[in-house]
């Protein structure tokens, strides 16, 4: 408190100021005199102005001792605001100085003091002996005794340990939880949307309907306020209904399978895994001007055979796509196959009515010229046989373009096929009789019809790779003749409406067939007369199928413009089902006249797919 | 923004700046980069003009970005990056266009002359100005590859290979401007795709789709080998038909599962053979026997050889160049993968002068220049080509060669400096 002035020093002490409350004076000064309080007139509106207009008004405070008005000076002002934060009144005086410790743990050169040390620091307590002694003393004659070790046996004990699982009172670890009650909506408000009322027709019909179907159990109700609603009508009703639910809730646990949807597809590798295999386009082969129905690649892979609607078989270089050769045919070439013995270079062709035997003059020179001193180093014999077909020899001109031998049949041509020693060729006719397919041998230049019957329209015939088997595929079903025995071994059931196309699997124990109906059929013929999958990626027609020779790969062209790529292992472990992934779809084929692809096949050594297509092209994908 | 600490540096004397940190933008591109080079030269010395430049970050080229660049290269930001720059290689002017009748197979070009080979079943040799000078006719199939055995003497040798399983080795007078067929070699049983001549000019060597790597002697001679093939055919209609003397193979050298390529002579003594087998096999002319193998997931289309850089390039048939090293033993590491083409690469080739530049062809039209420290991006993609590009060439004379399915040859100059390290 600041000094009052000199002339009014009041001596009443340190009393409670309240006691003058009820007098004029507040005291008496050192005269023994009365200080009156000063006059107070002003009142609240007085204060106000005071507080508007004064600047100092803020640091104005009365003194109680005195009852005077007193105008803090800035030093108290900030002696006020120091020690409202807590801090010291002197502002001078520092409470963080580094402590000087006199008494420190280190060791200093000079003792702070010089007292020598205590003899006690040095000598044994006796107080401490005469314990000690006494404890011995205890320990000897036997009154102290070493702490017995603690019980360790359980005060409590599981009750149910020996209880069976399964005996009834197992029953409490199978609980079932009660039914929960549905949570109230919208409906069960006092006042709902109005959309959650029922129209005068709705509330009819939920009268009419039996308690039992109604969806709502209750009729939705508005009331103006939650004052206004009644008792619940239905509560002991409800409240029964819930009893009923408690225990007639099923005490019996069901077992629900939790199965995720995701372990219940098959473990199939990625396609990444499974390199190589043809991911995108390389090559184009433009030149012929109409669809290219069929086409071969030579046994070397070096040469490409193709077939097309314009009535000319052009053979390519594969590697850049140059067309080597032109040979123009009569007709539309409907099928063209390579022979698959390296040491012979003839092209088989199906053009109308004939099978046409080509010499490419393509590749090894004494592979071409050895071929031809074959096929002129035949002889006929004396007695010709009867044959289905006629072996004529190429004219000059024809034998000019390549032409060697043309074997005319009387129906047109569908298919040639190859048998992997390149002596023996079937052809396919589109006949009605028994005689769809003829067998020709090129050494003997002989010919025969080896089935007594017919089952159907044969669509596509195949050799089997190693074995004296014949695939032969009629529209619904799928044959396996064994050549020599001369008899039906199997009979596969595709289960699709009209088979397209047929492949054999290098190694012969697998065949996978096209069909009309966008279906790929895999057959094991090890598992089953039945497929062992069937693969449902196009959208239309399959037009050709193909095994890779070497590679786990087998590929399908379709009419929708795309060819399907599929990685299709086949294990040597008979217990092991080939494995099917499909990897890739090809597209690049443009549609014309709703025709896609039309032919597929894969080169001999490297992981490539040929495909030709109705717009006149054929296309390598690497 | 952010901004980078940058110390610049350069083998080139003219070029050089104060070795000092610079902080720049992180962002900056290669033009902003060459601003700032030309900026400091400028103060440096007043008489300067303003020079296009490439810049290099640990021997990769900055192709974007540079913050890019490091994020992608992984190189830490906080250091000061050293970079490294170059005088911009002026892009290749083009020269001539040359038409041919048919496709062209296969390219070789000296100082003086381009050797080409066609699929019309001759070989041409040109002026580099466009002038034909000579058609070589004699093969009875398309033409597959070309060489020089000799060039600089008024009596030039020339091999072609062709599809008709034969090389033919020709004698070019240049003066007299006549050609004759001296040798002709038989043994291959299938189309010859590569001839390779060693750096003595005295043998040659070829692959062949037979899977047969063949070595024959490139020296003319006036006997004629004895052919020991059981061909029917009577002798005196092979001799009606054969140009020049018959000439039989030194060593045959079989080990290739599918046709060979590409072979090439990578030291005297030393063939390396690209297959489409998935192999380059490198081989040992003395003994024979295969020295190491280097096997790549892809079938090869073509090789070639750098002697300064001791590297192989092979265009595959997918859109990647691999460099090999050959002297690996039975190693099959790639150790750089330039990636830009898209379709397989038909031919590559080392620059002769230049030991980090090699140009490619491929199937997708275009020849692009390349240099190894930007695996990413070519420097230059020269797309003049209306169809598939099937051989290229870089002459000693700084020319620029591509061939291909459109019947034309393009040459391009190009000025290179020679490398500095």
């Amino acid at each position: 408190m600041p000094p009052a002035l000199a002339d009014i020093r009041n001596t009443v002490g340190n009393i409670p100021l309240e006691w003058y409350e009820d007098f004029p004076h507040i005291g008496y000064d050192l005269d023994g005199k009365r200080i009156y309080k000063p006059l107070r007139s002003r009142d609240e509106l007085d204060h106000f102005l005071d507080k508007m207009d004064d600047p100092d008004y803020w640091r104005t405070v009365q003194d109680k001792m005195t009852g005077q008005d007193v105008r803090l000076t800035d030093e108290q002002v900030a002696l006020v605001q120091r020690l409202q934060k807590g801090q010291f009144g002197d502002a001078s005086y520092d409470p963080y100085e580094p402590a000087v410790d006199f008494f420190s743990g280190s060791m200093m050169i000079h003792p702070v003091t010089n007292r020598p040390a205590d003899k006690r620091s040095f000598i044994p307590s006796l107080i401490e002996k005469e314990k000690v002694s006494r404890m011995v003393h205890a320990i000897k004659m036997g009154w102290i005794q070493p702490r017995r070790p603690r019980d360790l046996t359980p005060q409590y004990y599981d009750l149910w340990a020996q209880e069976d699982p399964s005996a009834i009172l197992g029953r409490h670890k199978m609980h079932v939880p009660a039914p929960k009650l549905a949570l109230p909506g919208h409906a069960e408000s006092y006042n709902p949307p109005p959309e959650y009322l029922l129209s005068e027709e709705e509330r009819l019909a939920w009268e009419q309907q039996e308690p039992s179907e109604r969806k709502l159990n209750f009729l939705p109700q508005q009331f103006r306020c939650l004052r206004a609603v009644p008792a619940y009508g239905r509560f002991i009703h409800e409240r029964f209904e819930r009893c009923l639910d408690l225990y007639l809730c099923p005490r019996q646990r069901k077992m629900r399978v939790n199965v995720d949807p995701e372990d219940l597809i098959p473990k199939l590798p990625k396609p990444r895994d499974l390199q190589p295999f043809p991911t995108v386009q390389s090559l184009v082969y433009q030149g012929h001007s109409d669809l290219v129905r069929c086409f071969s690649v030579s046994p070397s892979g070096h040469w490409l055979a193709s077939g097309s609607d314009d009535h000319s078989v052009r053979l390519w270089e594969v590697n850049t796509g140059r067309c080597l050769k032109t040979i123009p045919v009569s007709g539309v070439v409907k099928s063209i196959a390579w022979n698959p013995n390296p040491a012979i270079c003839l092209i088989a062709v199906a053009v109308a009515e004939s099978v046409l035997l080509l010499n490419p003059g393509l590749g090894d020179l004494s592979a071409t010229s050895s071929t031809d001193q074959l096929l002129s180093a035949f002889s006929p014999p004396e007695e010709p046989a009867r044959q289905p077909v006629e072996w004529q020899e190429a004219s000059a001109e024809e034998h000019g373009h390549g032409l060697r031998l043309r074997i005319c049949h009387n129906k047109p041509v569908k298919q040639v096929a190859w048998h992997g020693r390149g002596d023996y060729l079937a052809s396919v006719v589109a006949a009605a009789e028994h005689t769809q397919v003829l067998m020709h041998q090129l050494s003997r230049r002989r010919s025969q019809s080896p089935f007594r019957r017919s089952h159907g329209q044969v669509q596509c015939v195949a050799f089997h790779p190693s074995r004296p088997f014949l695939f032969v595929a009629s529209q619904r079903s799928l044959r396996l003749y064994h050549l020599l025995r001369q008899e039906l071994t199997k009979k596969l059931m595709p289960n699709c409406k009209w088979v397209s196309s047929l492949a054999v699997h290098p190694q012969g124990d697998n065949v996978i067939c096209g069909s009309y109906d966008s279906k790929l059929i895999w057959f094991d013929l090890d598992l089953s007369t039945k497929p062992y999958k069937v693969l449902r990626h196009h959208k239309k027609a399959l037009r050709a199928v193909a095994f890779h020779p070497r590679y786990p790969l087998f590929a399908s062209g379709s009419d929708d413009g795309s060819v399907i790529v599929c990685h299709g292992m086949v294990y040597n472990d008979l217990l092991q089902n080939p494995l099917l992934v499909p990897v890739k779809v090809l597209k690049g084929h443009t549609m014309h006249r709703d025709l896609g692809v039309l032919d597929v096949s894969f080169h001999p050594t490297q992981p490539w797919l040929f495909s030709s297509g109705a717009d006149g092209t054929l296309r390598l994908f690497t | 923004m952010a901004q980078l600490q940058t110390r610049f540096f350069t083998d080139n004397k003219k070029y050089a700046v104060d070795n000092v940190p610079f902080s720049i933008p992180a962002a900056s591109e290669i033009s902003d980069l060459s601003n700032i080079i030309n900026k400091l030269l400028e103060a440096k010395n007043e008489g300067h003009k303003y020079v296009e430049f490439d810049f290099l970050i640990k021997g990769q080229f900055l192709r974007m970005p540079l913050i890019k660049h490091m994020e992608q290269e992984n190189i830490s930001t906080e250091e000061v990056v050293e970079i490294e720059y170059v005088e911009k290689y002026i892009a290749p002017q083009p020269e001539e266009c040359i038409v041919h009748d048919d496709w062209i197979s296969s390219i070789e070009g000296t100082v003086e002359w381009i050797l080409t080979g066609s699929y019309d079943k001759t070989s041409r040799i040109w002026s580099p100005e466009g002038k034909s000078l000579m058609t070589i006719g004699g093969h009875r199939e398309v033409v597959k590859d070309v060489a020089w055995v000799k060039k600089d003497s008024p009596l030039c040798l020339l091999l072609t290979a062709s599809m008709d399983q034969t090389i033919l080795l020709w004698e070019w007078n240049v003066e007299r401007n006549k050609v004759r067929a001296l040798h002709c070699c038989r043994g291959h049983a299938e189309s010859v795709e590569s001839v390779a001549v060693d750096s003595t000019g005295t043998k040659f060597c070829s692959g062949s789709w037979d899977k047969m790597l063949k070595i024959w002697s490139a020296v003319p001679t006036n006997e004629e080998d004895e052919i020991e093939d059981s061909t029917n055919k009577p002798r005196k209609k092979q001799r009606t038909e054969q140009l020049g003397l018959t000439r039989t193979p030194i060593v045959t050298l079989s080990g290739h599962n599918d046709a060979i390529f590409s072979v090439l002579w990578s030291d005297t003594e030393e063939i390396c053979s690209a297959s489409w087998d998935h192999t380059i096999r490198v081989w040992d002319v003395e003994t024979g026997n295969i020295k190491s193998t280097l096997t790549g997931n892809k079938a090869f289309n073509c090789i070639s050889y750098s002697p300064l850089c001791k590297r192989l390039a092979s265009g595959n048939s997918d859109r990647h160049i691999r460099l090999w090293d050959p002297r690996t033993k039975d190693g099959s590491l790639v150790l750089l993968s330039l990636t830009s083409h898209n379709n397989w690469v038909t031919s590559v080739k080392w620059s002769p002068t230049h030991e980090q530049q090699l140009i490619s062809g491929s199937l997708d039209n275009v020849v692009k220049l390349w240099d190894t420290r930007s695996c990413k991006a070519p420097l230059y993609d020269l797309a003049a080509h209306e169809d598939k590009v099937l051989c290229v060439d870089w002459t000693e004379a700084g020319l620029l060669l591509s061939g291909g399915a459109d019947n034309k040859l393009y040459s391009y100059k190009y000025s290179v400096t020679a490398s500095n390290a």
